[in-house]
Formats: structure tokens, C-alpha cells, sequence
């Protein structure tokens, strides 16, 4: 337990520029002391209650099989064996492949959103046209329709596109992000239109003001809408269970679920999975992760 | 707001939430409206049409006809091994509102399933964060390492979750019923085996999961709250619970309504921890509406049979969002007067 | 000097390109494409893909380990190795073989075949069961019907997978039973779990999932005298006296302190291997199982708990599938590949599968290499095969949920029979409705 001086004056690692509490204090009384702790407390409990798990399935992984299952209780392996990761490597089970193929899918489909949800909000948020009320009442609309309305009828769609067990499949129907549009027409609505009328008087076109002033003034709501598209697809599960076939094809969800279901008891090749599974998410998470966590939080607050 | 890009369908797991915003959008159609009175609005239909066509060709082929077509299939009685189907009326939603149908019984204790998690899951997916983030917005270092470790299972995926626990919950061979053994309770309890553990497992494993993500929304919410109406309370002679109520709390009604609504779409849509941690058991107990419309629909090809299904359940959640809607305006607007 | 050397180039590959096709012609004279009677494939070079479900085990290393075999013998056929878990098979390949997506060959179980037939999926077999010269005698007693369906074979049997007693035998001995005389019988099995219980043992842990509470449940009803379905399967009868007995049996077991009451999916085999247990009744495949390691264990022949001998098993089989434009030199090849592995099946034991082709289990040497096996192939006698009728699958799954219900304590066996039973028979008369006769 850690007694933390604050000073006055000092921020914390993530405080705003103005201060919560009553200012002005010269020392830190007892019972401020005590809060601190306790809130430190509190805050590592609650970490360790994230990290310890995923350390314990580290651990798990580099135990052999017959460890696995004779001694869970034992946190270090013993003997320590690579054999897990070797089956994982060697075995019918591409974790690493399925892991670039989620990296794939996200990306695209953000990309995708990105692109047709900002042009169709520009038009909506700008530009006044014939139906604008019809189209933008049925965007709304299909926000309330809960995604399994769409299971069936799309899973036929694609199947006579072909696209079975192929990438389109897992990133065209769900590019038209209604959510999107809905998102990036609030925003555009909010920005000031002086720059682009300014423009429009110099003559520029809508897709030049569109291109070189909408857009770089939406930086901050297009990085939200990226991060929050990219984290929806990678986290799809049911769609790509039916829609993916092959094993090489599989992304990153559906195809743990399979290792789990081949491997069910074979705790530590299952674990060595989720490890590889997991590794290189949270290394790419940890390096973006302020933009990330920010561009998720301020999705709360603009929208 | 999260995305949903995925979730309009194609189907997600709960914890990739879903932005509602309707009381938004009519101020802002409204102000739509005054700008295109503005001098220099003129109609530009064609060039609109062409901003809008990327976006319209995906809305028209994979929302608006997959929706109108779902609706036909649900009135036929469609098989994917025949070359014709033929209009049924409103057969198969009569079946399921009939006892002893073939899938009548299972489809309402699907969705008992569905309404038994998103009852006990929301409000722990509200209070945890509410509370962590309270926490995270006091004057602490590393505030922010502390946000990125909180919110790092989200960004897992929900495969791996469940992987993960589905492990660490195993009856026999799970670490926690270890460690519960080792502190004097019981270390046999079946988490993913029996109810009602079963569905503390499932809501447990979805906070430890999704926490992360309503926190950082929130505690963005309460950096947007002024520090001088806390100056004010306290000057009042209001001790810490008494701001939080009345600071705290009305400061954040925008974000909690938005975290609320996502919150109980993503947990009435819950797939992922069912069909990894508990498989539906014991028995069908914790089999979910959505499990088992895909089941029906795309493992069983009952494809008419679960159609239907898919609207019912678009129907409950619809009066679940108006009523949720009414109730949030009539709040604001008893607070407003 | 470049120049020269890019038409020496070209004239090589041109050279190389001609040979391959004169000998892809192929050497036989007036076979132009070739038919699905034809022994062996002399077509033009062709890639086929192969789902199969051998995910665990050795099953993984053998299986590519074969194909690869294969497809170097054989220059015009490429196999394509696809495996997934059972489920994800039956889940994904209906819809898949109806886009043109699925397999040209398949391994399904004896249940799917009538299901796929009825929908189409699957191209009739008989002249390619005839040119490889098998009939139904070639296998187990009523295996190759299974493999039928109004009147026309669609399926080459495969292998069979019969349940057996898996033993832990220093928990035996330490609990003071005789390792060496493992019980064969209700008096004796129960006798060894009674004495397992003083020595603070609980001696079998029965579960409520089909892997294996169901398989041990349908052992149970044949061994008293029951049956799932009637001949016909036009209702279920697994709620009879003799499937009340079979699901108390086991229940009884929970409650005479002999098994712990919700054990998780697979916690009886690991409680085996982990020592706490004696008894698990499981799977020949889990004879390769290789979490065993240096444990001291043994496999025999299910207890006879019942009035007379049976035991579960299932059934794997070839099917050529149907897809939609689906090309007849694919199917011819996949033909050479099934008649392939058929003639080279002596290894197959390897994946803790039993081949279904009674010469090649009868050969003495597979016993001599492969002595575990040897209790397994004694059950085949009196072993019961899978049902089959089409969307019979869907009707076992109500088996599955009255054994849960039973073994979770939710409702007593005779309650979660009949509930069952009851949903069953809507379920076969809705699949009367959907596939026909």
C-alpha cells in the first residue's frame, strides 16, 4: 500500500487541465492519504483481475498435455515444453494465419466504411436533394433492425454471389454501415461551414471541398468510426462460423472456436492458441492504444 | 458510438455496442432543414446521388433487400433443397405462438435465455464501469495505463474469451474453483455446466470482457462535467455522495443513455459466450434467441421457421427501445421543467 | 545472349508442356472423359477436395501423411486435405455442396448419409461400390445399408467406432480391486464401484453430453432390450422400460455417491487420466489419446449392465458429393482415391478407428500391431450402428438434452424420456413432411 503525496497543482497521468477538487491544500491530510490508497488498492485489484488470468494462460501453454490435465493447479510448467506451440505450428490448426486473415478482413472493411459512409454523410449533412428525407429516414430506420434479421437472407445472398468462404463474404454485407453515416453526418453537421462556403464562392466543387476541407476536419470522428468498425469485425463471430469454410480461410474467432472444439481437453494446445491468438492483438494494442481508447470514448460524448 | 457496421448484418456478440441516437437526429434534420434555407442551398440531386452511390449500392443489396426479403422467406416455407417455395401467410408465426409446435417450446426458452442474461447483465455492465471510471477520473498516476489494461480484453476478441475461461472455469481442471477451494468455499461448482452458475459465468465473463469499453466511455462523460458545479455542491456543504448524486450522475445523462441503449442491444444479441462457455446447457437453458435462430436457420434449414423468428424478436427489442426512448425524453424533459 | 537463352527457354517449357499433356491423355485408348465406373481415374489432371472431420488424435499427422502418399502415386489427382470438426461439417456442407462450394468426397457418419441423400447432396454410389467390388458382406451386418436410401446406395463404408472401458488401473489397486480382473458384469462392476466408494474413489463419472453420456445411455437401452427408434423410424421408443432402466441406471450412479453430479464435457476422461477416477466409458479413438502418456491403463468391452450384450458405435463413410455444376472427372477421381484408401487402410487403426472392411480388421496382423484394439473388434458382433432415416440428427439431439436433464437433476429419467420422445416424434413427422417417403 502505497501513500501517495499529491501536490497541489500537479495533475494526475490523464487529469484534464482543470483540477476535481477543492483546490489549494498545502498537505495531504491522513484521510486523503487513506482515500488514495484505498483507490490504488481498488485499481491494482481490479488490473490483476485482468492480467492474472492471461498470465495463468501463458503458463498453461508451455505445459505438456499430460501436465496439463494431471496437475492444473500448479502454476509453473513442468516439465517446460514448446510441444503445445509445435502442434499448434505443425497441426491442421493455422492460428497465425487466421490472425492475419482477421488483420485483413478488419482493415478492409473499415476501409470500405470509411470511404462510402463519409461521402454518403457529406451529401446528407450538405447538400440538398430530392428524397433526402426518405433516404435519410430509412438509414435511421435500419439502425433499430438487430442484426440477425439479416443472418439468413444475406447468407443466401452470398452464397449466390459465390462468395462463400472467401473474404468478400466477411467484409462487403456488413460495409454498409448505416451507423456510420448516422455518425458522420452529426459530426459534419457540427462544422462550422464558413471554409466552405468560402470555397464554393471560389467556385470548388463539392467533392474538392469535400476532399480538401470536410475531411481533414474530421480526422478525429473518422479515427473513432475506423477503430469501432475495425473492432466490430475482428470481434464477428456467427457470421464467419457459417459463412468460411475451409480451415485456412477461417479468421481469428471462428477458427479458435474450432481449435477448442478438436483440442477440447488438451488444455495446454488450446491455450497455446489462444496465446498466439492473443499475443500480437495486445502488442499492437499496447503501441495504438491512447488513440484507440480515446477515439472509443469520445464515440459516447459527440455522437 | 460504436459501430455496428457488422452488426446490420450481419450478426455480433454482445460488447460491440450500438449507437442509438433518434433524439439526436430530429434536432439535427431540423437543422439540416435551416441550413438548406440558407442562401446558397439550392438542390444538387444529381451530385448528392453520386456521394451517396458507394454507400447506397452496399445499403440497397445487403440491408434494405436481405430485410425485405427476410420478411418473404418468413411468409413461405422455405428450403434451400427445393427449386420453388410456396406463400404460407402467416404460418410459421402462428407456430410459434402455438404450445406444442416443433418449435414454439424452444423458441420462447431461447428467448427466456436471451431476456434472463440481458436483465441480469446490464446492470452489472453499467455499475462496474460507472464505477471504475469514477475511479479512473480521481487524480491518480498511470491513470492511463491502468485505462488500456481495463480496456485490453475487448480488443481479444470473444473467442478467445471464451477459450480462455471456458478453461479457467472447468469444473475439474480450472484454476478458479482452485482458488475458491483454497480460501474455504466450495471447489466443485459447475460454472459451465449447471445453472444457475452457469449464468454467472456467462454475465461474469461478460463484464471481465466488455468492462473496458463502457468505462472509457463514461469516464470521457465525466471529464466533460465541470469542476465548478462540483466546487458549487461541496461550497453547499455537500459531502462526496451527495455530488455524486447530484452532479455526477444528471452531468452524465447523455452517456448513460447512449451506454444504456448499447448496452441492452449487445446484450439482447448475445451469441458468442453461450455457444463457447456453456454450448446452450445444461440442456437448452442458456441457449440464446440468437443461437438458436442461427442453429435453426443455417445448421437445421428451417430457414422459414427462423425467419420468422428473427422479426419476433426484432419486435420485442423495438418495444424495448421505444419504451426505453419514452422513458429517457420523459426524464429529461421532467428534469428540464 | 539473353535472347538465345530465352528461346532455349521457351522451346524447354514448350517441350515440357507437351510431354505432360501426352501422357495426361492418358494411355487408356478410347476413354475421352472418363465415367464414374471406371476402376481407375485416366483423365485429365484434376484437384479434388476432401472434408473429413479427423481433427484430434493421431488422426492429424496420419491423415496428410496418407494423402501426400496418394497424391504421388497418382500424377493426374491432387487431394485437397480439408478437415473441420464433425459438426462444422454437418453445419456447414449442405448449403456449401448446394452453392458449389462443398467437397467432391466427404467422410460423414452412418445418421447423415439418409439426410444428404434426401436433399440431394449426394451422387448415387452403386456403380462405384460395384467396381470396387464390394458387397454388403464385405463389411458388418447391416453397415452397407446404412450407406441407402430409397433403394439406391450412396455411401462406401469406412471405419467403425465402437465405445469400450477405459481403466485407470493403479486407482484399481489402490482401492484394493483386482486390476487384472477388470468386471465384465453388473454385480461385479457395481461390486468394484462399491468397494471404489469406501476407498473414497468415486469409481465412474458420467456425464450429459453426446461425447460420451449419450453413447453410454444408447449402450444401456440395447443392453436392456430397448431401441431408439421402431424398424421403420416412424416414432421413438427410447422412453420405454428398457430406457427408463438404462438413463436410471446412470443417474443412480450420482446418487449412490459413485460419480460427482455435473461434470463438465470431457472431465471423466481427465479425471481418468489425472488419477481420480477408474472407470470412463469412452470412444476407441481415445485410444490415442496422447494425454495418457505413462499412465497404466487398459481398455475392454463395455460392461454388461442390461439383460443382454450391445454396445454403441458409429460409422464413418465415404459419400461423393453433388455439387451444384459438379464435375464428372472430380467425382471419378475421387472414386481412385476411396478405392486407394480402402486397399490401404492397415494403418488406419493408427487413429483409434476401426476399418469397416471385415478382411482388413480380420487380418491377424492388425491385432499383433495394435493390441489395445483388440477388445474393440471383439464388441463389433453385437455393436448397434447409427440410425438412419433423413433428418435423424436432429431427432438424436433430443436424446442428448433428456440425458442432460436427467444427469443435471432437473427431471427425473422417465419425465426427460418422455419429453423427449414427444419432441422426437414431431420432429420425424416434420421430416416426413420435408423429405417425402
Amino acid at each position: 500500500m502505497t501513500t501517495v503525496t499529491s501536490r497541489p497543482g500537479e495533475p494526475g497521468a490523464d487529469a484534464p487541465e482543470q483540477p476535481r477538487r477543492i483546490p489549494a491544500r498545502r498537505k495531504q491530510t491522513p484521510q486523503q492519504a487513506l482515500r488514495k490508497s484505498v483507490l490504488y488498492a481498488a485499481l491494482i485489484v481490479l488490473a490483476l483481475i485482468v492480467i492474472l488470468p492471461l498470465v495463468w494462460i501463458l503458463l498453461t501453454s508451455f505445459k505438456t498435455d499430460g501436465d496439463a490435465i494431471r496437475n492444473p493447479y500448479s502454476a509453473l510448467p513442468n516439465p517446460f515444453s514448446f510441444d503445445a506451440y509445435a502442434t499448434i505450428a505443425n497441426g491442421q490448426q493455422p492460428v497465425f494465419r487466421w490472425f492475419l486473415n482477421s488483420l485483413a478482413a478488419a482493415a478492409l472493411q473499415s476501409v470500405i466504411i470509411l470511404v462510402t459512409a463519409s461521402l454518403a454523410a457529406y451529401a446528407l449533412a450538405r447538400l440538398e436533394f430530392v428524397g433526402k428525407r426518405i433516404v435519410f429516414g430509412l438509414i435511421v430506420a435500419t439502425l433499430l433492425v438487430p442484426p440477425v434479421i439479416f443472418l439468413i437472407p444475406n447468407y443466401l445472398i452470398v452464397q449466390n454471389l459465390g462468395w462463400l468462404d472467401s473474404i468478400w463474404a466477411i467484409t462487403i454485407p456488413g460495409a454498409a454501415s448505416a451507423f456510420g453515416v448516422f455518425f458522420l453526418r452529426q459530426f459534419f453537421v457540427g462544422l462550422p461551414q464558413e471554409i466552405e462556403e468560402a470555397a464554393r464562392i471560389d467556385g470548388a466543387g463539392d467533392l474538392r471541398i469535400f476532399l480538401q476541407i470536410v475531411i481533414p476536419l474530421a480526422r478525429p470522428a473518422l479515427a473513432t468510426l475506423a477503430v469501432l468498425s475495425f473492432l466490430a469485425n475482428w470481434n464477428d463471430f456467427l457470421w464467419p462460423v457459417y459463412v468460411l469454410l475451409s480451415p485456412e480461410n477461417l479468421t481469428l474467432q471462428p477458427g479458435l472456436s474450432q481449435l477448442q472444439g478438436a483440442y477440447s481437453t488438451h488444455f495446454a494446445i488450446v491455450m497455446a492458441g489462444a496465446v498466439v491468438a492473443s499475443v500480437p492483438v495486445l502488442i499492437l494494442f499496447f503501441f495504438a492504444q491512447k488513440q484507440i481508447v480515446e477515439s472509443v470514448a469520445t464515440s459516447g460524448v459527440k455522437g | 458510438m460504436a459501430t455496428d457496421t457488422d452488426s446490420l448484418v450481419a450478426p455480433r456478440e454482445t460488447g460491440a455496442p450500438r449507437p442509438r441516437g433518434s433524439a439526436r437526429s430530429a434536432r439535427s434534420t431540423r437543422s439540416a432543414r435551416a441550413a438548406a434555407r440558407r442562401p446558397g442551398g439550392r438542390r444538387r440531386t444529381g451530385v448528392a446521388y453520386l456521394f451517396l452511390a458507394p454507400f447506397l449500392v452496399l445499403f440497397l443489396v445487403f440491408v434494405l433487400a436481405p430485410a425485405v426479403f427476410g420478411l418473404w422467406i418468413s411468409l413461405t416455407n422455405w428450403s434451400p433443397f427445393r427449386a420453388t417455395q410456396s406463400f404460407v401467410g402467416l404460418k410459421n408465426y402462428i407456430e410459434l405462438f402455438t404450445p406444442g409446435s416443433t418449435t414454439s417450446g424452444d423458441f420462447w426458452q431461447s428467448m427466456l435465455a436471451t431476456g434472463i442474461f440481458t436483465v441480469a447483465s446490464v446492470p452489472f455492465l453499467l455499475l462496474v464501469p460507472l464505477l471504475v471510471a469514477v475511479l479512473l477520473n480521481q487524480r491518480i498516476r498511470a491513470g492511463s495505463f491502468f485505462r488500456a489494461t481495463f480496456f485490453a480484453p475487448y480488443v481479444l476478441g470473444v473467442a478467445v474469451i471464451g477459450v480462455i475461461w471456458k478453461y479457467l472455469l472447468d469444473t475439474q481442471s480450472g484454476i478458479v474453483n482452485h482458488v475458491l477451494g483454497m480460501i474455504g468455499l466450495p471447489d466443485n461448482l459447475p460454472w459451465t455446466v449447471d445453472v444457475p452458475w452457469a449464468w454467472i459465468t456467462l454475465v461474469g465473463v461478460t463484464v471481465w470482457w466488455t468492462m473496458g469499453f463502457n468505462t472509457v466511455i463514461i469516464l470521457a462523460g465525466l471529464k466533460g462535467i465541470s469542476a465548478d458545479l462540483y466546487e458549487a455542491a461541496a461550497l453547499d456543504g455537500a459531502g462526496a455522495f451527495r455530488q455524486f448524486v447530484s452532479v455526477t450522475l444528471p452531468g452524465l445523462r447523455q452517456v448513460m443513455t447512449f451506454v444504456v441503449t448499447i448496452t441492452i442491444l449487445a446484450s439482447a444479441n448475445m451469441f458468442g459466450q453461450s455457444f463457447l462457455l456453456t454450448k446452450g446447457g445444461p440442456g437448452n437453458t442458456t441457449r440464446t434467441a440468437i443461437m438458436y435462430i442461427a442453429d435453426q436457420g443455417l445448421s437445421q434449414n428451417n430457414m422459414a421457421a427462423a425467419s420468422a423468428m428473427s422479426y419476433v424478436l426484432f419486435a420485442f427489442l423495438a418495444i424495448i427501445s421505444i419504451v426505453n426512448f419514452r422513458l429517457q425524453r420523459e426524464r429529461a424533459e421532467k428534469s428540464a421543467s | 545472349m539473353k535472347k538465345r537463352f530465352a528461346v532455349r527457354a521457351v522451346a524447354a517449357a514448350v517441350t515440357v508442356g507437351l510431354g505432360l499433356a501426352l501422357t495426361a491423355c492418358g494411355s487408356n485408348s478410347g476413354s475421352g472423359g472418363s465415367e464414374v465406373s471406371s476402376g481407375d481415374y485416366t483423365g485429365p489432371k484434376v484437384t479434388i477436395s476432401f472434408w473429413n472431420g479427423w481433427t484430434g488424435g493421431a488422426a492429424p499427422v496420419l491423415v496428410p501423411k496418407l494423402i501426400d502418399k496418394f497424391n504421388s502415386e497418382h500424377k493426374n489427382i491432387v487431394v485437397k486435405d480439408v478437415p473441420m470438426q464433425w459438426s462444422d461439417i454437418g453445419q456447414k456442407m449442405p448449403l456449401a455442396v448446394k452453392a458449389g462450394k462443398g467437397p467432391d468426397v466427404a467422410v460423414g457418419h452412418g445418421d447423415d448419409i439418409a439426410t444428404y441423400a434426401a436433399q440431394g447432396l449426394v451422387l448415387k454410389a452403386d456403380s462405384i461400390v460395384k467396381s470396387l467390388g464390394y458387397s454388403a458382406s464385405d463389411f458388418p451386418a447391416g453397415l452397407m445399408d446404412a450407406g441407402k436410401y430409397n433403394g439406391a446406395q450412396y455411401a462406401v463404408p469406412w471405419s467403425v467406432t465402437p465405445l469400450g472401458l477405459y481403466v485407470n488401473k493403479d486407482v484399481l489397486q489402490k482401492a484394493g480391486v483386482d486390476p487384472s480382473s477388470i468386471p465384465a458384469d453388473k454385480t461385479s462392476y457395481e461390486a468394484a464401484l462399491a468397494k471404489l466408494k469406501t476407498a473414497g474413489v468415486q469409481g465412474e463419472w458420467v456425464d450429459g453430453y453426446v461425447f460420451t453420456g449419450t453413447f453410454e445411455f444408447e449402450s444401456l437401452l440395447w443392453q436392456y432390450g430397448g431401441d431408439l427408434f421402431d424398424k421403420p423410424v416412424t416414432k421413438a421408443t427410447f422412453n420405454s422400460d428398457a430406457g427408463v432402466k438404462a438413463l436410471t441406471w446412470m443417474t443412480d450412479l450420482i446418487k449412490n455417491g459413485y460419480s460427482p453430479a455435473n461434470v463438465a464435457q470431457d472431465g471423466n476422461i481427465n479425471a481418468l487420466i489425472a488419477g481420480k477416477t477408474a472407470f470412463n466409458w469412452n470412444g476407441v479413438w481415445q485410444t490415442t489419446n496422447t494425454a495418457f502418456g505413462k499412465l497404466n491403463w487398459q481398455a475392454v468391452a463395455v460392461p454388461q449392465i442390461g439383460t443382454q450384450k450391445a454396445v454403441w458405435s458409429s460409422s464413418t463413410h465415404w459419400m461423393f458429393m453433388n455439387n451444384k455444376g459438379q464435375d464428372k472427372n472430380k467425382t471419378a477421381a475421387a472414386a481412385t482415391f476411396v478405392k486407394w484408401m480402402n486397399d490401404n487402410s492397415a494403418d488406419w487403426p493408427k487413429t483409434g478407428e476401426l476399418p469397416a472392411k471385415n478382411s482388413v480388421r480380420d487380418d491377424p496382423k492388425l491385432v499383433k500391431d495394435y493390441p489395445a484394439l483388440k477388445p474393440f473388434l471383439d464388441e463389433l458382433p453385437y455393436a448397434h450402428y447409427e440410425a438412419t432415416a433423413p433428418g435423424i440428427t436432429s431427432v438424436e439431439a433430443t436424446i442428448t438434452t433428456a440425458v442432460n436433464e436427467a444427469v443435471t437433476g432437473k427431471k427425473s429419467p422417465k419425465q426427460a424420456l418422455d419429453d423427449a420422445v414427444a419432441k422426437a416424434n414431431a420432429l420425424i413427422k416434420q421430416n416426413k413432411d420435408t423429405y417425402g417417403n
